[in-house]
């Protein structure tokens, strides 16, 4: 079996790249943290990897707008190598800040039609309440999206951890065409209803929403469902024991063949599985 | 070069607000109940570069603001534009730092400027500044006083604009802040053939906290005669000492650095017991000696003291180490900066052990004046409740900006924390036993012709004098240099760096700069060769002028000092370029003896190692205890326990701190299995926090802290066994490895030195004569080794009749193994039918307790007087620990929680919120004592815990020949009920303990 390499950035303030890299290990693909200048100085070339993950943290600490002056040192200083990973047909992760950062880079939620164009769409901005939290939440997944990250999930528990995650577009068409397009990946729920009741796209009150995003929206994809990024942090429930409700006997269980794996393990897995498929 | 100006503001429209102005809304809504109709905000950027306003205007949306969501403008200001701000405002403040003062995000925005304009000029820099844009302005408030809500004029400017100037457009713009060119001095020759009171006046009006006995042993150094000889061989002043050289004297004998009051020796007397005692180092006699007393005993103590913090071994593959430390007088001045700057040090202390340990966990722990105070506010200080928002809000960036999640704290209210905060800062670290190559990383390599580097922030004139500063009462004149702001990016990158390079074995010694900058950096780490050399004019500085002393000594955050091997200079240097890193080499370690300071090719400090190490002469002090008097507390003949249990639960001391946790990130690093705040609704209280630090393990690690700071008013001594007990307590509730758990002793403490400005220094001395004996005794019996610690000893505010001072405070922080964290148990009752258990004895112990104070404020008793918890038997308490701890590890219990302010009634209600049930309790059979202490009472080693009906008799079978005592059940009900054989309690409704618990401190103002 084909083993994927994946490129996990870190680097000015990303601090989730520790367990970014270990959760796809644990699924089957080789990672190795890269220091963003490792790219940009051709020291490393991310054309050696086959998926590249942007984890969480703080780049440049959210200054100018979370995600902001990283997104600029891609945009400005990796563009073709990016354009080329994407065209190559490589899946690619942002996870919280780097959601944010792919958002900003114009990765997310990127033109209908087009190769990227690195033009910013929407953007992620200060939650509502106006404060940074951690806390749970309860995620539905999109089953007619072609996210190939999100393949055959339902609804997870996982916590969010940002002070940025309001997902905004300029107006209601962009946000329409976004939800058309089945790009809308994950929206948070009401953890009491049933999937079903929960395609209403009038904002959850706080805590269901933590942020009051535009439609619920937790994470979007790209239009060919290989970029994806959310706000959520799914590395962070790899394993059953790191779900709140573990010591009532209420965490979720896999079903897979690890017995301790929790939900939110799948998604890595997806990825890795889908290069060992186009291997 | 020129100064461009642009500012960026929120757009408005559907689904879009302007959060920054709604947060100062809610808050002055929450803090002063003052209603605005709106508050806007203006984020601005002074650009000072040779790039051409046209320049910068065509590129100001793809750095400066973001169009999705902002407009901007350059070159001009929003205020006045009618299209944006269409209404009149009643009233602008616009807030920007003062010059030479950190700004954060300036600095992260000429980062962002280079990228877009790559060929800038190297000078150009960017200040940021906030304008508030007030609307519908209550009566009788004036803008002067809404502008002081904003900001600390320590480290801020502020604009003012008002009423009529508003109407006319007259806006006062914040403008560029120009640091004034500092003046290089040369190194002057201090004269030291003085009078006694002439040295004294030097050590007072240099800020130098020298006292004169100590002054002495300076003048002596001078006249020796061999020393002036060497001096003279080595071109320097040889009689007299420089001013670097009398600057780093004093920050390296520093109570901060050198905590001489621990090292003293004691005169001690007891009145009570006759008892006349002559101790030499409370910190050798009571906390050194029976830690290592213990190593002989374990195989698992792998550094003790000497290093930054103390490493355990963890498994055979990686150990970990903790340290916590305090940053009480800078927090007190600037909340935010000095309660950042608390935690970003305390995790260098961690990247600064053996060869560099990776901060995993934060744990912090505040004590603050209360915060709905009405009373007076010492000058230059701030209101308990803004005091609180600065030191959460420096701690929860400082902490989430670096990717550590806080997994532990508490917070304690007592009026007498309001002249000085306390702010303990800790942090856990792990690292591979062994490096790559070989070397076990535990173990500092250095030798000499090593090359020292600067590693991290530049120095700057922010930051001298913090420790010397620290070692004195706070008063209205404390000066703001003794202020920083961290910078957690700078940190991180740093960290980042610094872990690469150890693991590719390049570092071989490290240590970080914190109290007494470079001089007790490499002053330390040059006791492992024997000397060192150092370059002053090497190390790269914020801005230019700064004089040799300040260099040496100034405090400035992020900076690490690294040794590395010649050989290996070019590799280290490589990989701090990759990380867009500073690292500069500013010294070499020799051995000479010689502490020798250069500025270029002149000498300006030249003294031998062993004068600056161990040339400072110990203290002699007097201690003497008598017994405090206090008003006994006896409750009322008859009361409503529905309202004194509602009223206790929603004292500050108890209630809720959800609000304010639930901003740290506690979850980075994908590890925290018991968090802190666990349950149905994930709001009940977790008694200690567990981690699995390696991915794919479930072995575990405990972290929990206990502190109990009043009943230092009966006895410090019980203070402190109070505190080391319900740090084990916590941590055994999770299910720690009893015999394997480390501690960390942190004394904050008022002055004890009897002085004229310390009349009752005897008294206080003695409480810390009982506190550390108390905690020789109680950690003996639970093996228990300390492995490091600080104290904090000028807990004071002012002098005279108006001082206030601390109550002894410890803080016992701990760190334990947990064999598998799938076992852990949590506070939160789970299933209806579980058996709930008393473990341990209640004790007629209602003194000090919360519901003393509470009843005492309230006028519904005469005192707090009375018998304070104490601990008769600890060896007998460990047993039952243990006994627990194997329940606990084997699957059997799966609830626990420990009973501490606020007694078993409080502990029970909070097991109810957290599992959103009721229980039905009978505490007839918890002892021959009055319901009151039995209900109320905080008698120490108690913990409840609850069982599920098939594992009851495997949980009484582990715990035979404990004591416990059964309480009742979980029921399917929402009402908790409490009584007591006949007679009835308690019997209240779970939501009604929800309502009293959190709402009390939720001072964030809501989300709307």
């Amino acid at each position: 079996m084909y083993t994927p390499k994946v490129a996990v950035l870190f680097g000015f303030g990303i601090n989730c790249d520790h367990e970014t890299a270990a959760v796809f290990e644990m699924v089957g693909g080789k990672s190795t943290r890269v220091h963003l200048n490792s790219f940009i100085s051709g020291e490393d070339e991310l054309s050696n990897y086959d998926i590249l993950a942007v984890p969480g943290g703080f780049s440049f600490g959210d200054h100018l707008g979370s995600g902001r002056l990283m997104g600029n040192r891609m945009r400005f200083s990796l563009r073709d190598e990016l354009l080329n990973f994407i065209k190559s047909g490589k899946p690619i992760i942002g996870i919280c800040n780097g959601f944010q950062v792919l958002v900003k880079t114009g990765l997310l939620p990127g033109p209908d039609n087009n190769e990227p164009d690195f033009i910013q769409r929407a953007s992620l901005t200060l939650n509502d309440s106006g404060r940074y939290e951690d806390r749970w939440v309860t995620l539905d997944f999109n089953k007619d999206s072609n996210c190939i990250w999100t393949k055959g999930l339902t609804r997870i528990d996982c916590p969010v951890r940002h002070g940025e995650g309001k997902y905004v577009m300029p107006d209601a068409e962009s946000l329409a065409n976004l939800a058309n397009n089945n790009q809308i990946t994950v929206r948070y729920v009401d953890p009491q209803k049933p999937q079903s009741d929960n395609s209403n796209d009038d904002v959850l009150p706080f805590p269901l929403s933590p942020n009051g995003s535009m439609m619920n929206i937790a994470g979007i994809s790209d239009k060919t469902g290989l970029v994806f990024g959310l706000m959520p942090h799914p590395e962070a429930i790899y394993a059953q024991w790191l779900h709140p409700d573990f010591s009532r006997g209420g965490a979720p269980a896999s079903t897979t063949d690890i017995q301790w794996e929790g939900q939110g393990l799948q998604i890595f897995r997806n990825a890795v599985e889908y290069i060992q498929s186009t291997h | 070069m020129h100064v461009t100006r642009v500012e960026a503001t929120p757009k408005s429209g559907p689904g879009l607000r302007d959060v920054r102005g709604d947060v100062v809304r809610r808050q002055l809504s929450a803090d002063h109940n003052l209603e605005f109709t709106a508050v806007k905000t203006i984020v601005g950027f002074l650009i000072n570069s040779d790039v051409s306003h046209e320049e910068i205007a065509a590129r100001v949306d793809d750095l400066f603001a973001d169009p999705i969501i902002e407009h901007s403008i350059t070159n001009q200001s929003f205020l006045g534009n009618k299209e944006i701000f269409s209404q009149t405002p009643d009233a602008v403040v616009s807030v920007g730092f003062k010059p030479g003062v950190t700004d954060n995000p300036g600095k992260a925005a000429l980062d962002g400027f280079r990228t877009i304009f790559p060929n800038a000029s190297l000078d150009s820099n960017i200040s940021t500044y906030i304008t508030y844009i007030f609307y519908g302005m209550p009566q009788g408030i004036s803008s002067e006083w809404l502008s002081s809500t904003l900001y600390n004029n320590l480290i801020q400017r502020s604009f003012v604009t008002e009423g009529e100037m508003c109407n006319t457009g007259n806006w006062l713009m914040i403008d560029y802040p120009e640091k004034p060119p500092q003046e290089f001095k040369t190194p002057a020759h201090i004269n030291l053939e003085i009078s006694n009171e002439q040295l004294i006046d030097i050590s007072e009006t240099g800020l130098l906290a020298l006292n004169l006995t100590e002054m002495q042993a300076i003048q002596q150094h001078y006249r020796n005669p061999e020393i002036q000889q060497f001096r003279q061989a080595a071109g320097i002043v040889e009689d007299k000492p420089t001013d670097v050289e009398l600057e780093c004297l004093a920050q390296t004998w520093s109570e901060h650095c050198k905590h001489k009051i621990f090292a003293s020796k004691i005169y001690h007397t007891d009145l009570e017991t006759g008892e006349q005692a002559v101790i030499d180092s409370i910190f050798k006699t009571h906390i050194m000696k029976p830690t290592h007393d213990m190593q002989n005993d374990v195989d698992w103590l792998l550094s003790v003291f000497h290093d930054n913090s103390g490493v355990i071994a963890w498994d055979d593959e990686w150990s970990v180490c903790m340290k916590a430390e305090t940053h009480n007088s800078p927090s007190a001045l600037d909340p935010y900066g000095g309660a950042m700057t608390g935690i970003v040090g305390v995790n260098r202390d961690i990247l600064g052990t053996g060869l560099g340990a990776r901060p995993i966990a934060n744990t912090d722990v505040f004590c603050f004046g209360p915060p709905d105070w009405q009373g007076e506010i010492p000058d230059n200080l701030f209101h308990p409740s803004r005091v609180l928002r600065g030191v959460h809000a420096g701690v929860r960036v400082g902490g989430n900006e670096s990717g550590i999640p806080t997994i532990n704290g508490a917070i304690v209210f007592d009026e007498r924390y309001l002249g000085k905060p306390l702010v303990y800062c800790g942090t856990v670290g792990l690292m591979p036993r062994k490096l790559p190559d070989g070397r076990e990383s535990h173990i500092k390599t250095p030798s000499a012709g090593d090359v020292v580097f600067m590693v991290g922030g530049r120095v700057g004139y922010d930051g001298i004098h913090g420790a010397t500063f620290s070692s004195l009462e706070l008063t209205e004149e404390s000066p703001s240099s003794a202020v920083q702001i961290g910078d957690p990016i700078t940190q991180k990158k740093m960290i980042d760096m610094i872990l690469e390079a150890r693991d590719l074995g390049l570092i071989s010694c490290i240590t970080d700069n914190g109290a007494g900058g470079l001089s007790s950096s490499i002053g330390e780490m040059a006791e492992y060769t024997n000397g060192c050399r150092i370059d002053l004019a090497k190390v790269p500085l914020k801005q230019p002028g700064l004089s040799p002393w300040e260099i040496l000594v100034s405090e400035s955050q992020e900076r690490m000092t690294v040794s590395v091997k010649p050989e290996d200079v070019t590799a280290f240097e490589k990989l701090a370029l990759l990380h867009e890193v500073e690292a500069t080499a500013v010294a070499e370690f020799t051995s000479t003896g010689i502490f020798h300071v250069q500025y270029g090719e002149s000498t300006v400090a030249y003294l031998p190692i062993e004068f600056l190490h161990d040339g400072v002469p110990q203290l002699e002090l007097e201690s003497e205890w008598k017994i405090p008097e206090h008003k006994p507390f006896t409750p009322p003949q008859t009361a409503d326990h529905n309202t004194i249990l509602t009223d206790l639960l929603a004292r500050p001391n108890i209630a809720s701190k959800e609000s304010w946790v639930r901003q740290y990130d506690h979850e980075v690093i994908a590890q925290t299995a018991v968090k802190p705040f666990v349950g149905v609704k994930r709001d009940g209280p977790a008694d200690a926090g567990v981690i699995a630090p390696i991915h794919g393990n479930p072995k575990g690690l405990v972290v929990s802290c206990g502190i109990a700071p009043r009943y230092s008013d009966i006895d410090a001594g019980a203070m402190a066994a109070a505190a080391i007990d319900e740090a084990v307590r916590n941590a055994v509730c999770v299910g720690v490895d009893v015999d394997k758990i480390a501690g960390l002793d942190n004394f904050c403490w008022p002055d004890p030195i009897e002085s004229e400005k310390t009349p009752d220094g005897k008294f206080k001395l003695a409480q810390l004569v009982r506190a550390n004996r108390e905690l020789e005794r109680i950690c003996r019996a639970y093996r228990l080794p300390c492995v490091s610690g600080k104290d904090s000893m000028k807990n004071d505010y002012g002098k005279g009749p108006n001082k206030i001072s601390i109550p002894p405070t410890l803080l016992f922080s701990l760190f334990g193994d947990h064999p598998d964290v799938r076992n852990s148990a949590t506070s939160d009752l789970k299933h209806p039918g579980d058996k709930l258990y008393l473990v341990g004895e209640s004790l007629e112990e209602l003194g000090a307790s919360e519901l003393a104070f509470m009843m005492t404020e309230s006028g519904h008793a005469a005192g707090i007087g009375g018998n304070v918890p104490l601990l008769t038997d600890p060896n007998r308490l460990f047993s039952s620990y243990r006994a627990l701890s194997k329940a606990i590890n084997s699957g059997v219990v799966k609830t626990a929680h420990d009973c501490s302010e606020g007694g078993l009634g409080v502990a029970l209600a909070e097991m109810c919120i957290g599992g959103r049930i009721g229980a039905k309790i009978d505490i007839d059979g918890t002892g021959n004592i009055s319901t009151w202490a039995r209900l109320w009472g905080e008698s120490l080693g108690r913990i409840i815990i609850a069982v599920s009906p098939q594992n009851n008799a495997k949980f009484l079978e582990l715990m035979t020949g404990h004591t416990t005592t059964f309480l009742g059940e979980v029921e399917a009900t929402t009402q908790l009920s409490i009584v007591d054989g006949f007679d009835e309690l308690i019997s209240i409704e779970v939501n009604d303990l929800v309502t009293s618990w959190q709402g009390t401190l939720d001072l964030t103002g809501g989300v709307a």
